[in-house]
């Protein structure tokens, strides 16, 4: 069998061992689980409306996972791609505001790449830090994301404030086209796939990208070979503070219009979750975080037709990851050698 | 803006009061740290056990029994993080994040489903963890201020900090894990059993995570909300940096943290907006852990140079 149908068949187990687990907590309430998950699917497939909410919650967790498996290549566990959507994302509405004195192709040109440098910034701090002093990522970004949330929050309800009952921004003189109407679906999913298919060939296929990957599994080698590995740390950091901020700006200009108060929230932590069930493979990253998208969009329907909560979810989710992670679970083909190995030498 | 309102004796409480959390979230990323494992799921532990904390309280009207459950429900949580982590080798970084994730998912469904509520959890019938009044110190004026009606957790901290430093430093078992810390190598050579004391530092440290939670639940609020620990477990994995894992050290970190939550507090009394009242624990844990790490370099480059100059001669 080779790695990749060994690493498919993992994943599928996992999704099984997880859905399952689901089940228990399902039928532990009284409920039927096989009418929960239909209920799901249909939730998030059975009109076009709902296909276009799973397609419109698909395109930020397609980046933020993304964004969190590059960083995993350079070797960082960046749980602040969250902060860094919130930062693209009032970046994007505030330029989309202001900025009216450019043309609207330039307008839509500023705003992405406004999102981008901002959120590569953010990125920079921690990145910083752990290449230079060996401060643990994984605290700093991840109470970074708090402070950016606070930091988006005061903004939208004091200077930048619409002044509406919800705290939000004015609306953006620039917007993404919409499609498969009345949802959200927009343009940004195609602006989304490009990117990723670009960053992927980057990775694999460009010098860059392989000295990500050695300073990723071996830095002292990467340093051996003329890399400089924290330099190389810190763009990989940006380079995902960077993905991490046009998700933010996606959401901003096609999804909302405007800057939403809190419209990030699990946006990060969901594409980490979709990262890291595939262990960091930004082949199979999108698969996962669609199947992510599926189960977010389909849960509303199954909590309005079935009487499990929608929290159910995120609990299958993150049994889930928390089964992915194991990275010894499911090797079955390892063990029986190891017993056949042990057999031969009894004999 | 009167200063003599901000820094008042009534602060020196106010520190602690909201320190307290944070140091039990501490000790409990300090111990496993002690075995070099480091301990991102303490959040996770800890909202597990607020939440177990705070519906056994309400359901049997005991605090002492919600709190030996919230333990139990922090050992549970951390016994899966210890098998993952130590038998089937799971990436500890990633582990630990699905146990915060866990945690938060399970919380917020059995909300749903025990409570039938969603968001915040608060009922007269939740019996919290009882203060402690010392009929004397009323008729003194700056001691009364000081120390009256202490919740009886914040009392125990005391007490816990100084147990760990003993038992880390001063008994066999400590030696033992602090080796299988330095050099798991080393020890397994002296017979300890590295996979053992690894698993029992997690699993101590899944109790002690528990009882934070209870803390913070039925010593410090009276409820329970979704998300109630608010990234406190990972200020406490900061200020284990910060005091390089020792526990009195690392409490003296919390402190720094209590007491710029504290002041900010105070703060929003004269206009500060509260977003960055709410932000100003966070941006001071991320300097401090940065100030901690970068004086730790400077003492390994110091100690590097010295040597240097030693083989020079």
């Amino acid at each position: 069998m080779t790695g990749t149908m060994k690493n498919i068949r993992k994943i599928l187990l996992t999704m099984l061992l997880a859905l399952v687990v689901g089940s228990v907590f399902i039928l532990a309430i009284g409920e039927n689980p096989l009418a929960a998950y239909s209920a799901l699917f249909r939730g998030a497939f059975s009109s076009k409306r709902a296909f276009g909410t799973t397609l419109a919650s698909f395109t930020p967790l397609l980046l933020t996972s993304t964004a969190f498996a590059v960083a995993a290549k350079g070797g960082a566990f960046n749980v602040g791609v969250e902060g860094e959507v919130f930062l693209g994302g009032i970046t994007a509405a505030y330029i989309g505001i202001h900025w009216t004195f450019l043309p609207k192709p330039l307008l839509l040109i500023a705003c992405f790449l406004g999102a981008a440098v901002v959120g590569a910034v953010w990125a920079l701090i921690p990145g910083f830090l752990k290449a230079v002093y060996n401060v643990n990522e994984v605290c700093v970004t991840i109470l970074m994301n708090s402070v950016a949330l606070y930091i988006t929050s005061y903004l939208v309800s004091g200077p930048m404030s619409a002044g509406l009952a919800n705290a939000q921004s004015d609306p953006v003189q620039v917007t993404l086209p919409n499609f498969l109407k009345p949802s959200n679906a927009n343009a940004g999913l195609f602006i989304a796939i490009i990117l990723v298919v670009l960053i992927m060939i980057m990775l694999n296929k460009t010098t860059i990208g392989y000295k990500i990957r050695t300073v990723g599994s071996n830095p002292l080698h990467a340093e051996y070979a003329g890399t400089n590995p924290k330099k190389v740390f810190i763009g990989t950091m940006m380079l995902s503070g960077a993905i991490g901020g046009i998700a933010g700006c996606i959401e901003v200009l096609g999804v909302y219009g405007y800057f939403l108060n809190n419209f990030a929230y699990n946006l990060g932590t969901n594409g980490m979750l979709a990262s890291l069930i595939v262990k960091n493979n930004i082949a199979f990253a999108p698969f996962m975080a669609f199947f992510l998208a599926v189960l977010k969009s389909g849960a509303m329907g199954m909590q309005q037709n079935t009487g499990v909560p929608k929290s159910i979810i995120d609990t299958i989710t993150a049994v889930f990851i928390i089964i992915a992670t194991m990275e010894l679970l499911f090797q079955f083909a390892k063990k029986q050698k190891k017993k056949t190995a042990k057999k031969k030498q009894e004999a | 803006m009167n200063l003599g309102n901000i820094f008042s004796i009534s602060l020196i409480y106010a520190t602690i009061r909201s320190a307290t959390p944070i140091i039990y979230a501490a000790l409990c990323a300090a111990i496993t740290q002690q075995a070099d494992i480091l301990n991102i799921g303490t959040e996770g532990i800890m909202l597990t056990g607020a939440f177990a904390a705070v519906a056994v309280s309400y359901m049997s009207g005991s605090w002492l029994l919600g709190i030996a459950v919230a333990m139990l429900a922090g050992l549970v949580m951390a016994g899966i993080m210890a098998i993952g982590h130590i038998r089937y080798k799971a990436e500890i970084c990633a582990i630990g994040m699905g146990i915060n994730l866990f945690a938060l998912a399970i919380t917020k469904f059995m909300l749903n489903v025990i409570f039938d509520k969603s968001g915040t959890f608060s009922d007269p019938a939740i019996s919290p963890i009882p203060r402690i009044h010392i009929p004397f110190l009323s008729e003194v004026p700056v001691l009364k201020e000081l120390l009256e009606d202490w919740a009886i957790t914040e009392w125990f901290v005391i007490v816990l900090i100084l147990l760990l430093t003993f038992v880390l430093y001063k008994t066999r078992w400590g030696l033992r894990l602090r080796a299988v810390g330095q050099f798991p190598l080393a020890a397994q050579t002296a017979g300890i059993n590295v996979n053992k004391m690894k698993y029992q530092a997690i699993l101590i440290s899944g109790l002690i995570g528990g009882l934070a939670g209870a803390h913070l639940s039925l010593g410090y609020s009276q409820m329970f909300t979704e998300n109630m620990t608010s990234n406190r477990g990972f200020m406490g994995v900061a200020a284990m940096y910060f005091g390089g894992a020792h526990p009195v050290l690392t409490a003296v970190g919390c402190l720094v943290f209590g007491f710029a939550d504290s002041i900010g507090a105070r703060l929003q009394a004269y206009g500060m907006p509260s977003q960055f009242v709410l932000l100003m624990p966070y941006v001071v844990t991320i300097i401090i852990l940065s100030i901690s790490m970068v004086s730790k370099k400077m003492a390994e480059k110091k100690k590097k140079s010295s040597l240097i100059a030693i083989h020079a001669k």
